[in-house]
């Protein structure tokens, strides 16, 4: 797009003034505010439609049925909106998510920046990239159909479900094991090589210089790949819909079926709830709050990546 | 470098009492026809010198000489670049550095190194100079370990008061003296420094100067440095490199001449040695 078929011949002469007027740089120029423009509107007009209906739903409900109950059912006759149970299950499967890709994604980070060869790193981040790109949906099912009917023979005692927030958290976990394992490697890549240099001389192992020195050294960087993947597992909708399941009886056991924010926003996305009802205006209220916990998280991801820059300036 | 004023009675050497001998009487490191490859590339060939206990012994030369490369090897730094490789031998004591049994962190660990750019951890000073103990297993009392490490480097009194904050607020001096104290912490044999002043004021090269010939009493120490002046004020010993070209047109370091530093900077006896140290090298 940006190419500028500007066919000056070196060496002939004339004018040191434009030859002919730059119109691709000016269309680029265009181009780029507007993808730039998009992006911002979009997440302005996320916000605006998010929040009218949720105004009014806190109009029709209050803050304190909404937040001080665990009775939900706003499909149910009469209805019921205490979101604890929603929370629970988010905040229980992100849990298990993390608590999955942490170790998984900062082993193969540290793998990756600190002891892989030039060779396999380029097999190895390759490989870590295709499995961000698997359609969640794949995870679902295999969470589903693979996953919980093992553990149910494995680990008879657990007594899961057929749909459960186990399972469902586990999957969700490798989902963001390439967010953790490679933002983390990108930080700890950034480290200077002085720095190991420095833990070297001194006698120290490589996995003592790894763990004790570029590791924290990278640590706000890290932080920040941990919070950005608990946001997007906060926000998985496939996995959790597919293989969490949609009850939402308050439970805090992860072997039973559970519905997350997420899933609980597709269910009743999809379902028949009219415009207007307030049904409809749950969908939002629910989407509102879940969209505040990632926004405050990702907000919090990036000012860690600032501070994270700041280090060796 | 401006004037490089090596006007003989002015220049403060160390030592008249050291026998004029090239060879150093009692040498932690003896270096036999050391060549170091990066690759296939030969950086660094035929290198053969003494390094004298409780001495400094400065390397000098034009950079790119091979300096860094074989000071690395003392402490087998260069095991971490990939391709790299040393050939020849280097006895430390009577050991062969490079042998089969030998383990390279035990050797970094009796033998420190200071770096050009001041390295210390991003972590506070205490822990800075209490890291190498404890990757070590040192035993002992860690409060007592660091104070005498800071001690030694001429460093306590400045930061006695501020020991818990952050290592990158001190000065670029003073960085490069806690990662002196740090490399005194672990009780090494042998420290090396590559160009440990090259990033530092007059004033803190001073400092970071009386402090090497404070330690010396301890402590052999191999130095590399651009400044001749430095290596005339505080070597015993210096080793002069330079980049030669062999038939096929290839550049490798040698070392021209290896001597008392006083009869290196008086009475060299190669003509590169006397250009250099004149300046008029080129
Ligand atoms: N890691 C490396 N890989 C390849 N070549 C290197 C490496 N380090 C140094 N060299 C080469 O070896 C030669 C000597 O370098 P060095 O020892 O750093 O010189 P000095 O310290 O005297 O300036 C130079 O030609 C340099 O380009
Ligand atoms: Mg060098």
């Amino acid at each position: 797009m940006s190419a500028q078929h500007r066919t000056t011949v070196p060496g002939t002469r004339g004018s040191l003034a434009r030859s002919r007027p730059r119109y691709g740089e000016f269309v680029v120029k265009a181009v780029l505010l507007t993808a730039a423009m998009v992006s911002v509107a979009t997440t302005i007009g996320i916000v605006i439609a998010l929040l009218e209906p949720t105004v009014e739903f806190f109009a029709a409900v209050s803050i304190g049925e909404f937040f001080g109950s665990t009775d939900w059912g706003p499909l149910f006759n009469p209805p019921a909106f205490g979101v604890w149970p929603l929370i629970v299950a988010t905040v229980e499967i992100t849990l298990i998510a993390v608590v999955v890709a942490v170790p998984l994604g900062l082993a193969a980070a540290i793998y990756l920046s600190e002891y892989a060869s030039h060779r396999t790193r380029k097999i190895f981040k390759p490989v870590l990239e295709v499995l961000a790109g698997v359609p969640t949906v794949v995870f679902g099912f295999f969470a589903l159909t693979f996953v919980t009917p093992l553990f149910r023979n494995l680990f008879p005692f657990l007594d899961l479900e057929a749909k459960n927030a186990l399972a469902a958290g586990l999957l969700v976990g490798v989902m963001i094991i390439p967010i953790v394992a490679s933002l983390s490697e990108d930080s700890m890549a950034a480290v200077p090589n002085g720095l190991r240099e420095g833990s070297y001389a001194l006698g120290a192992s490589k996995m003592l210089t790894s763990v004790r020195v570029v590791v924290p050294a990278a640590f706000s960087g890290i932080v920040a790949a941990i919070i950005l993947a608990i946001s997007r597992a906060a926000g998985e909708t496939m996995i959790v819909a597919i293989a969490g399941g949609f009850k939402s009886v308050f439970t805090l056991y992860p072997g039973n079926e559970m519905s997350t924010m997420a899933a609980f926003i597709a269910q009743a996305g999809s379902g028949d709830a009219s415009v207007g009802s307030i049904a409809y205006k749950t969908i939002f209220a629910v989407g509102s709050l879940l969209f505040v916990i990632t926004f405050a998280m990702n907000y919090l991801s990036a000012r860690m990546v600032q501070k994270y820059r700041e280090v060796y300036d | 470098m401006s004037e490089i004023g090596i006007s003989v009675p002015n220049v403060n050497v160390r030592g008249p009492e050291v026998p004029r001998t090239i060879e150093a009487l009692d040498p932690v490191f003896t270096v036999s026809n050391l060549s170091v490859f990066y690759g296939d590339y030969e950086a660094v060939r035929g290198v053969d010198m003494t390094i004298g206990n409780r001495e400094i012994t400065a390397m000098i030369g034009p950079s790119g000489c091979g300096k860094s490369t074989v000071l690395r090897c003392f402490n087998r730094m260069n095991d971490l670049i990939p391709g790299a490789r040393a050939v020849g031998e280097i006895l430390y004591h009577d050991e062969n550095l490079y042998g089969d049994h030998v383990d390279p962190i035990e050797v970094r660990r009796r033998i420190g190194m200071v770096f050009q750019k001041p390295n210390p951890f991003p972590k506070s000073i205490y822990d800075n100079i209490a890291y190498g103990p404890r990757v070590n297993g040192i035993k002992g009392n860690m409060d007592e370990i660091v104070e005498e490490a800071l001690t030694k480097a001429a460093l306590w009194d400045e930061v006695k008061d501020k020991i818990k904050q952050n290592a990158l607020s001190l000065s670029g001096g003073q960085q490069q003296r806690l990662c002196i104290a740090r490399a005194i912490a672990v009780k090494p044999d042998v420290i090396l420094m590559d160009e440990p002043c090259s990033a530092l004021d007059p004033i803190a090269t001073t400092k970071i100067e009386d402090l090497m010939q404070e330690l010396t009493r301890d402590y052999t120490i191999v130095i590399v440095t651009h400044n001749m002046q430095q290596a005339a004020r505080v070597s015993d010993r210096t080793a002069f490199f330079t980049a030669e070209v062999d038939g096929a047109g290839v550049r490798h370091g040698r070392l021209v001449e290896f001597d008392e530093t006083s009869r290196i900077f008086t009475n060299p006896s190669d003509k590169r040695t006397e250009d250099y140290i004149t300046g008029r090298f080129g």
